[in-house]
């Protein structure tokens, strides 16, 4: 890690704590985990994304009323699923994917902005799919430009007391093994979390990005270009 | 006129006014067949009758956006009675969009009409229309947001599902790309009822949104956004697949 954020006191909301606990340990940070997805294998339709919105609803107000923290990161990360195209996914599938998804991250990044102290910061982790590689990830993709979208507008609300907030993006577990051409520009793509993605979090976090809001930094090692 | 011609058959959500009604006009201007799907019976047969009487030929059904039974019988019914199905416009939205709320006091529950209709409603239409627009070699248009760039405060739901939607059309448009199906965004800025509503709920917004226009007024739904979805739709637009085009008078400058 080349950068270290200043603060002492971070939170991290986030998910699945497995896969992002060396980030949440580089940072020092305090683990506040998401619920998982309610929607099961043998789930047959939309509803199960939303059958337990309440729990969800009190999950928020339980981890919004925690002390005040100076930087919170964010990462409502699925399990890991496997491309496909949009057309062959069950209406369960979609939920699981998508809607989910937008339902846990909206309740974490609400959660999030409770706790963040005035004049602090909070950094939000997605993963996507670069747009040359989006083929088989249209939930995915539909997810990291939602989070981008939530985090402008929490940039325009929060500004006024001082609040930063900005996104970091990674495709490091939806890059396919072989990209079209042409060839990432750097040979370390996809990108690792406890080294790139952790140096680009941290950077956000720490001193001398003090007027950064609201931007996105894809960590991809150069595969986008917007 | 603009490549396409009389036979072209589009089916367009949530056109019962407002841009979805626009679009359906600028359509009827080259003869096309429009189907305007909507919830509003009474107000559908009046945008369909106004099809007629611009030149094109005009249809109403029934249906709501964010149900697939709705859905799949709205293009059967299409299909059965056109023979075929050139274009899809995603126009429909949730009836919460233009209700500001504080992001800490949005109720999760509130949340679900948003994805129902942005986000499930594009994956079930595009699954009820991709058949279809396999054999014609056709166009699907979603109508997206300048919300969906740059955030919004208080209209923080609307601004994410649209930019979900962009990202669902980019992934989408290389999915089908090699089948010659297109699809692509447009971001409109037009004076419509569902603006006014904004504006009445929000007094400031008009200042906020005519003071960053160039051009310094609303787009018209049918004489400035409808071309622009109308252009997407036909072929002179064939090769353009995975955009957003900005229909808003400069309001957001991307590039």
């Amino acid at each position: 890690m080349t950068a270290r954020a200043t603060t002492t006191d971070t939170l991290m909301i986030a998910s699945p704590l497995d896969v992002l606990q060396r980030l949440c340990g580089a940072l020092s940070a305090e683990a506040q985990p998401v619920p998982s997805c309610p929607v099961g294998e043998d789930a047959v339709g939309f509803e199960a994304a939303w059958s337990d919105v309440e729990s969800l609803q009190q999950w928020r107000d339980v981890a919004s009323s925690g002390p005040k923290v100076a930087a919170v990161v964010v990462a409502v990360w699925p399990e890991a699923h496997v491309a496909a195209p949009l057309m062959s996914m069950s209406p369960a599938e979609f939920a699981r994917r998508a809607e989910w998804p937008f339902l846990a991250w909206y309740a974490a990044l609400g959660a999030a902005i409770s706790r963040c102290a005035d004049g602090g910061t909070i950094v939000a982790l997605v993963e996507r799919p670069s747009p040359l590689d989006a083929a088989g990830w249209a939930p995915e993709c539909g997810q990291a430009d939602a989070v981008e979208a939530l985090v402008r507008s929490l940039a325009r609300s929060e500004g006024p007391r001082g609040v930063r907030i900005n996104a970091v993006t990674t495709p490091a577990r939806v890059a396919p093994s072989q990209p079209i051409a042409p060839a990432p520009p750097l040979s370390t793509y996809p990108g690792r979390i406890d080294v790139e993605v952790t140096d680009a979090v941290a950077m956000l976090l720490g001193a001398g990005v003090g007027g950064v809001t609201g931007t996105v930094v894809h960590v991809d090692c150069g595969r986008s270009w917007r | 006129m603009t490549a396409g011609g009389s036979t072209r058959v589009v089916l367009i959500t949530g056109a019962s006014g407002g841009v979805g009604r626009g679009i359906a006009h600028a359509c009827a201007e080259l003869g096309w067949t429009v189907w305007i799907a909507a919830r509003r019976r009474l107000e559908g047969e009046q945008v369909a009758a106004e099809v007629a009487a611009l030149g094109g030929v005009g249809h109403f059904v029934e249906c709501d956006a964010s149900l697939a039974a709705d859905l799949d019988r709205a293009v059967a019914t299409v299909v059965e009675t056109s023979g075929h199905l050139d274009g899809v416009v995603l126009n429909a939205t949730s009836g919460l969009s233009p209700k500001p709320v504080v992001f800490t006091d949005v109720p999760l529950t509130d949340l679900e009409d948003h994805v129902a209709v942005s986000l499930r409603g594009l994956y079930l239409l595009a699954k009820a229309t991709y058949p279809h627009l396999l054999r014609s070699a056709g166009s699907f248009v979603v109508l997206t947001s300048e919300a969906g760039f740059e955030g919004k405060a208080k209209l923080s739901v609307y601004a994410a599902v649209k930019a979900a939607q962009r990202g669902i059309v980019r992934s989408l448009a290389r999915e089908w790309g090699p089948q010659r199906v297109r699809i692509n965004c447009v971001a409109p800025l037009a004076g419509t009822p569902a603006m006014e509503r904004a504006f009445e709920m929000d007094p400031e917004m008009a200042a906020r949104v005519l003071g960053r226009n160039p051009l310094g007024r609303m787009g018209d739904p049918a004489t400035d956004v409808g071309p622009i979805v109308r252009f997407l739709l036909s072929d002179d637009a064939r090769y353009l697949t995975g955009n957003t085009l900005m229909a808003d008078g400069g309001s957001c400058p991307i590039a």
